[in-house]
C-alpha cells in the first residue's frame, strides 16, 4: 500500500469516527430526566444564581433602556421558589442556621477623608421599577425553572433612617500581595496562570489567589483545593461549622470580620459558609451582599471531616470614609421610578408587597481601587399558583449627590 | 476580558451528547453509558462553584470530568468483564429501534471496536473525536501536543486493523 494510499484510507476512517461521534446520542428523553435528577440535587445557593443568571440575561435583552436610567436604576429582584426548596427538591438538604460570632475587624480600617464621588454600583439591573403608589410591572423574574415574568412592586415595611454610614475602600491586590498571603501560609509560587495573581503549592493542598473580577463584581479571593493525602480532621462528632473553624485556624484562615455561619448539605457535601458583616456604626452589622443580595464571605466544603474546597474573600487592607445616606423608602422610590414604561401583558403581572428591608454592604468594583458600599436589600413574599416566592430589591443607599451617575 | 462562568444548564445542554458519545466509545454500551454520563453531570455540577473558566475550558473541564468517571466505572467493575458483557448481552442494534438504519448500525460497531483498543488508545481516538483539539487533549492525558498528536495516529491505525479484522 502507498503512503499516500494508506493516509487516505485513514482520513476516510477518520472521517466515519466523527460521523459516529456525531450521531451517537443518548435515547430520546434521557436529557431531560437527567436534567430533572441534576435540578433536584442543586444546592439552594447555586439554583438562586442560575435563576439570577437568567435574569439578568433577560434584562440584557432589553432593548431601549437608557444607559444612564440603568446606571442610576439598581433593581434586582429575586424570585425564590419556597415551596420548591421545602417540599423537598433539594435531597438531603439541611436548614440554613445562622449563629452568631465574632471577631475583630479593627487594625486594617482607619477613617480617611472622604473619597470624592463614588462610584454607582452597576448591578445587573432590571428594566422595570415599582412605585409604592402606583405599581408598574418590572421583570423579568426568575424564580426557578417553574416561574418567570414580571411582577408588580410595592413597599410597604419599616423603613431604614440613618443619617450616614461608613464607606470602605480598598487598592486592587498585586501580586506582591498574593505573594506574601501564600508565603504567610506556607505555600510556594507554582506560577501565574491567566487571570490569577498566582497559584502556589503547600505540601497538601494547591492555592490560587484572584484579584477583583471587576466586570461582575467579585471580591478579591482565594481558593484551596485540598489533595487526597490532606489528613481528615480529627474531630469526632463536631458539627461542620466546628470542622470548617477548626480547619481555618490550622491554616491560619481564621475570617478577621464578623461573620455568622450558614450551612448548606447536599449528598455527601456540606458546605460551610462564612457570611461576612462590615460594622455600620449606628446601624451594626451589615452583611456583605452579591449583586443579587445573596450574602457571601468564605466558604468550606466538607466530605465528612475532610476539607475539599475553601474560598475565601483575600484580605486586603481597607479604609473607610463616611458617606450621608438617604431613607429605605427614598432609595426604594429611587431604584423604580426611573424604571422604563411596562411593556403590555396579556396577564396582569403579579404583585409583589416588599415588607422586609435591611442594611448590607456591596462591592462596587472600580479599578485600582474599588468600595464597599452600603445598599438597601428589600424583601417579601408572593404566590402564584400556589406556588409562594420570596423577591428581592437591591438599592443604593448612599445619596445620589454622592454618587456618581 | 474576564470570562464569566455560564449558567450550567447551558454547559449540559450543550455538552451532554458529546460527553455521552464519549462516554459511550469508552465502555460500548448504552446502559452503562448513561449511568456514566450521568455521574458525570451530578459530579459536574457539584463541582461547578470551583470551575473557573478562565483557567480551562469548559469542554476540558468537563471531559476531564467524564474521564475520570470512565476510569472510576472500569476499576469498580473490571473493564474485561464489563466488556465481555456488554457486547454479549447488549447487541448494538437493540438500544433504539430507529437505529435499524445500516448506517447507525456500522457507526456504533465502530464505536464498539474503539471501545476495544488499549486504554490509552481508546482514550484519545474518543477525546479527539468528541471535539477536543490535541492541545486538550495532551493536557487531559498528561502528555504534550504533539505526543497527543502521535498517539492518536497510533490509535486510528490500531483501529483501522480491528476494523479490517472484524470487518466493521
Amino acid at each position: 500500500m502507498s503512503e499516500q494510499q494508506d493516509e487516505l484510507e485513514l482520513e476516510a476512517l477518520a472521517r466515519k469516527l466523527d460521523d459516529a461521534f456525531l450521531t451517537t446520542r443518548p435515547r430520546p428523553g434521557f436529557e431531560d430526566e437527567l436534567w430533572t435528577k441534576v435540578q433536584a440535587r442543586r444546592p439552594f445557593g447555586l439554583r438562586l444564581r442560575d435563576a439570577l443568571a437568567g435574569l439578568a440575561s433577560g434584562i440584557r435583552e432589553v432593548p431601549a433602556v437608557p444607559l444612564a436610567g440603568l446606571a442610576a436604576l439598581v433593581v434586582v429582584i429575586l424570585g425564590i421558589g419556597l415551596v420548591g426548596y421545602v417540599g423537598g427538591q433539594r435531597q438531603g438538604g439541611a436548614a440554613t442556621a445562622p449563629a452568631q460570632h465574632f471577631s475583630s475587624t479593627s487594625g486594617e480600617v482607619e477613617q480617611a477623608p472622604g473619597f470624592g464621588r463614588l462610584p454607582s454600583p452597576s448591578l445587573k439591573s432590571s428594566p422595570g421599577g415599582a412605585a409604592t403608589t402606583a405599581p408598574v410591572a418590572v421583570g423579568p423574574v426568575m424564580a426557578n425553572s417553574e416561574y418567570s415574568g414580571p411582577v408588580q412592586l410595592t413597599w410597604s415595611g419599616q423603613n431604614i433612617t440613618l443619617g450616614s454610614a461608613s464607606v470602605f475602600r480598598y487598592r486592587e491586590p498585586t501580586t506582591t500581595d498574593a505573594d506574601q498571603f501564600a508565603s504567610s501560609l506556607g505555600a510556594a509560587l507554582r506560577g501565574r496562570p491567566k487571570g490569577y495573581l498566582g497559584s502556589y503549592t503547600a505540601t497538601d493542598y494547591t492555592l490560587e489567589v484572584r484579584g477583583t473580577v471587576q466586570s461582575s463584581a467579585q471580591s478579591p479571593a482565594y481558593f484551596i483545593y485540598t489533595s487526597p493525602s490532606m489528613p481528615p480532621l480529627d474531630a469526632a462528632g463536631a458539627a461542620p461549622a466546628d470542622l470548617a473553624s477548626l480547619f481555618l485556624a490550622a491554616h491560619s484562615l481564621s475570617p478577621q470580620w464578623n461573620y455568622t455561619t450558614a450551612i448548606d448539605s447536599s449528598g455527601e457535601l456540606t458546605r460551610v459558609v462564612f457570611e461576612r458583616q462590615f460594622d455600620a456604626a449606628d446601624y451594626g452589622p451589615a452583611y456583605l451582599v452579591d449583586a443579587n443580595g445573596q450574602r457571601y464571605g468564605m466558604e468550606v466544603d466538607l466530605q465528612g471531616n475532610h476539607v475539599e474546597h475553601v474560598s475565601g474573600v483575600l484580605p486586603v487592607s481597607q479604609d473607610a470614609a463616611i458617606y450621608k445616606l438617604v431613607s429605605s423608602d427614598v432609595a426604594f422610590r429611587e431604584a423604580t421610578s426611573s424604571a422604563p414604561p411596562p411593556q403590555s401583558l396579556s396577564t396582569p403581572a403579579p404583585a409583589v408587597q416588599l415588607t422586609k428591608v435591611e442594611l448590607a454592604y456591596l462591592l462596587v468594583p472600580a479599578g485600582d481601587h474599588s468600595y464597599y458600599e452600603p445598599v438597601y436589600v428589600f424583601s417579601g413574599s408572593f404566590q402564584v399558583n400556589g406556588t409562594t416566592y420570596t423577591k428581592h430589591l437591591v438599592a443604593p443607599a448612599v445619596d445620589p449627590s454622592q454618587r456618581t451617575p | 476580558m474576564g470570562a464569566e462562568r455560564p449558567p450550567f444548564e447551558d454547559l449540559y445542554r450543550e455538552f451532554l451528547g458529546r460527553i455521552y458519545a464519549y462516554v459511550r466509545a469508552q465502555v460500548g454500551g448504552a446502559e452503562d453509558a448513561e449511568d456514566i454520563t450521568a455521574q458525570v453531570f451530578m459530579n459536574a455540577y457539584q463541582a461547578y462553584p470551583r470551575f473557573e473558566p478562565r483557567h480551562t475550558t469548559p469542554a476540558a473541564w468537563l471531559f476531564r470530568i467524564a474521564r475520570n468517571a470512565t476510569l472510576d466505572h472500569f476499576r469498580a467493575s473490571g473493564r474485561r468483564e464489563r466488556l465481555r458483557r456488554t457486547i454479549e448481552h447488549q447487541p448494538v442494534a437493540e438500544v433504539d429501534p430507529a437505529s435499524q438504519a445500516e448506517e447507525r448500525i456500522q457507526y456504533q460497531a465502530l464505536l464498539a471496536e474503539v471501545a476495544r483498543l488499549p486504554e490509552r488508545q481508546r482514550d484519545v481516538i474518543s477525546l479527539r473525536h468528541s471535539g477536543l483539539s490535541f492541545q486538550e487533549v495532551g493536557a487531559l492525558m498528561g502528555c504534550s501536543e504533539d505526543a497527543a498528536k502521535m498517539l492518536y495516529h497510533r490509535a486510528l491505525r490500531a483501529l483501522r486493523e480491528a476494523v479490517e479484522r472484524e470487518k466493521v
